[in-house]
């Protein structure tokens, strides 16, 4: 499944005195995948856009990082 | 102390919505300057903001300054509350 959450897998050091985080994952906005925006979008109401961030739907982000609770955050499943 | 309205917050809240709006359709139209209803979107809500300008502007004094809104009289511009302050 396409989701806007990527991981990658640091180096971890041999001498890392902390239990070493394997898999790390970060978020990335919709605009990247949409390439040139279509016209007609749905839009949000100008009230909810002003909370969104933005007008139109498919470009909203709840923008929570992957560890957030409460965000549609965690790793991609 | 005066304390302003809830009307002054609602009003206010308004005019902030229209205004992202034609925000967020001046950046799209920038790239689709052929978008027909985009455009009647847009000018929609600038009549609008027009409307909302007005109305906020009668009850609670000019918003901008250098003629682009009027004065009551006595010369109220520098009448509290302030952005900051509200």
């Amino acid at each position: 499944m396409s989701t806007n959450f990527k991981t990658y897998r640091p180096y971890v050091s041999p001498f890392d005195p902390c239990k070493p985080i394997l898999e790390k994952a970060y978020s990335t906005p919709p605009n990247l995948y949409m390439g040139f925006q279509p016209p007609n979008l749905p839009q949000f109401t100008p009230m909810e856009a002003l909370r969104a961030g933005t007008l139109w739907k498919p470009l909203f982000d709840t923008w929570y990082g992957p560890l957030e609770p409460g965000g549609k955050g965690g790793l991609p499943q | 102390m005066k304390q302003v309205p809830a009307e002054y917050y609602q009003l206010m809240e308004q005019l902030q919505a229209v205004d992202f709006v034609l925000v967020e359709l001046s950046l799209y139209l920038n790239t689709h300057n052929d978008d027909l209803d985009a455009i009647n979107q847009f000018n929609h809500y600038a009549k609008e903001r027009k409307k909302l300008k007005k109305a906020f502007e009668s009850q609670f004094g000019p918003l901008q300054q250098f003629g682009n809104s009027f004065s009551a009289y006595p010369w109220n511009w520098d009448d509290a509350p302030w952005p900051w302050q509200v």
